[in-house]
């Protein structure tokens, strides 16, 4: 099992975060373009899960899965966007995410008065607390040696 | 009145505000400006919360006030490290001083530190004053988020 | 009582005091740079706003309080988990408008006029007007927009400390580049 990257997207669409862990094949695009990509294809499948959900949306859009990759979702109510994608044999994080939101973004980023919300996150506290917690994740397993 | 991230982000806007309301040359006067807000605070604070200083024995047992009951009511921990040369210098260290533990873990964002020691060494004049002693105070850090604030008694 | 305890009080109570210390020093030193009362609200709300923004994660990451369904869901959670959480104080919601888009929080006690006295000639100072900044930032970023103003304050007079919250629309998630 294990974590191939993670995206942390503003309510207007900005990417403030990215990092990659065992991605092994890049897509030939820019980062930029990548981050464009991500985040129109997480609006659209949103909203057009609301509209076909034959009952009201409680979570709404959780994650979906390839033959190769599960791609996590999670959104806080002021519009932040989590995004992880694993392996195939990774269950829910949810509380992954959750915790990233709450106890790594809250606490190093909103409450970093040198970071400007809304804009990249260049704390390097920030990064390497975010590195060592999915690291330290059951299922990130290190490469087999 | 519980929790502590109100006065927190008080803080950082009171920061923002003094820096953003002067020009690039005048840091010194923002500094100057912070110093004195918080020195206004450490006094009436330390009015309200211990009248009696007969309770203290000496000097040492003041600054031991600071770096323990004070330190704990504002920062929510005790300072470190307590060192005197016994000449009227104090020096507290605070490993983890609360200010700087969002900002950076090493030298990052080092050149900013200064305007978050500023208010912190202004309460800690403050309440000495209002104990009766005269004092200057400075910060100094080497590697965020330990900090190293300098007391230097004022003898008349 | 034990010589520790006889010098420091109730903690939770004198951490409160640091605040309200503090946001004097910081209502005086406006006072000092601006001319007038307006400008000194102005900045204020605008600080307010600044810290709303921000507090509003603080406050999702730690609060469980799950989805409002609508403007009375949230007068509720403002009053009773949030006002409680940060500031110690459940204010009362009432004079709700027949639409159900305005209410007002009743302040009984405000714990940023304690200890405050407004000094003569300055009628028009809404001394914690910061408040109205706070929770205007705070809901913008959860796409409420929402007009807050002080329409009675203790400090003037009157009896009561009142804030009234009006409902004016929804915000929209930016769509992005290329879809509609």
């Amino acid at each position: 099992m294990t974590v191939y990257d993670f995206y942390l997207f503003d309510r207007n669409g900005n990417c403030l975060y990215y990092a990659e862990w065992n991605r092994r094949k890049q897509p030939g695009i820019s980062k930029d373009e990548e981050f464009k990509l991500m985040y129109g294809m997480i609006f659209s499948i949103k909203s057009f899960i609301n509209r076909i959900s034959p009952k009201d949306v409680q979570d709404g859009f959780l994650n979906f899965r390839t033959s190769k990759y599960k791609l996590h979702f999670y959104e806080t109510p002021s519009g932040l966007k989590l995004v992880m994608n694993t392996d195939l044999n990774v269950g829910n994080v949810r509380d992954v995410l959750q915790h990233v939101f709450s106890s790594l973004y809250v606490e190093h980023v909103v409450k970093n008065p040198l970071t400007e919300l809304g804009e990249t996150i260049t704390s390097e506290l920030f990064r390497s607390k975010m590195d060592e917690y999915v690291r330290g994740l059951p299922f990130f397993a290190p490469k087999a040696s | 009145m519980a929790d502590e991230v109100p006065f927190e982000f008080l803080h950082m806007e009171l920061v923002a505000h003094i820096h953003n309301t002067s020009t690039k040359e005048e840091n010194d006067t923002c500094i100057a400006k912070l110093e004195s807000l918080g020195y206004r605070v450490g006094l009436s604070l330390i009015e309200r919360f211990t009248k009696d200083c007969s309770r203290f024995k000496d000097e040492l047992d003041m600054m031991k006030f600071i770096c323990k009951d004070f330190w704990n009511l504002v920062y929510k921990k005790q300072i470190d490290n307590l060192r005197t040369n016994h000449q009227g210098v104090y020096v507290l260290q605070d490993n983890k001083f609360r200010f700087l533990t969002q900002l950076s873990n090493g030298k990052q964002y080092m050149e900013a530190a200064p305007k978050y020691l500023a208010f912190p060494c202004g309460l800690i004049r403050g309440a000495l004053c209002s104990l009766g002693i005269n004092c200057i105070v400075t910060a100094e850090v080497s590697a965020m988020p330990a900090c190293k604030f300098q007391i230097q008694i004022q003898r008349l | 009582m034990s010589r520790q305890a006889a010098r420091t009080g109730d903690p939770r109570k004198v951490n409160g005091e640091l605040f309200t210390l503090t946001y004097g020093a910081l209502v005086a030193q406006l006072m000092k740079d601006y001319e007038n009362d307006d400008e000194v609200n102005k900045q204020l709300e605008k600080m307010g706003y600044n810290i709303g923004v921000r507090i509003i994660e603080d406050f999702l990451a730690r609060a469980n309080s799950g989805r409002c369904n609508d403007f009375r869901d949230v007068a509720d959670v403002i009053s009773k988990v949030a006002f409680k959480m940060y500031l110690g104080i459940t204010p009362v919601v009432s004079n709700w408008s027949p639409a159900g888009d305005e209410f007002s929080l009743l302040l009984e006690n405000n714990p940023l006029t304690d200890f405050v006295e407004l000094p003569e000639g300055h009628d028009s100072l809404n001394y914690s007007n910061i408040l109205c900044g706070v929770l205007k930032g705070a809901l913008e970023m959860i796409q409420m927009d929402v007009d807050v103003k002080f329409v009675q304050d203790h400090l003037k007079g009157d009896n009561i400390t009142e804030v009234r919250l009006k409902f004016i629309k929804r915000l929209e998630d930016a769509v992005p580049v290329g879809e509609d």
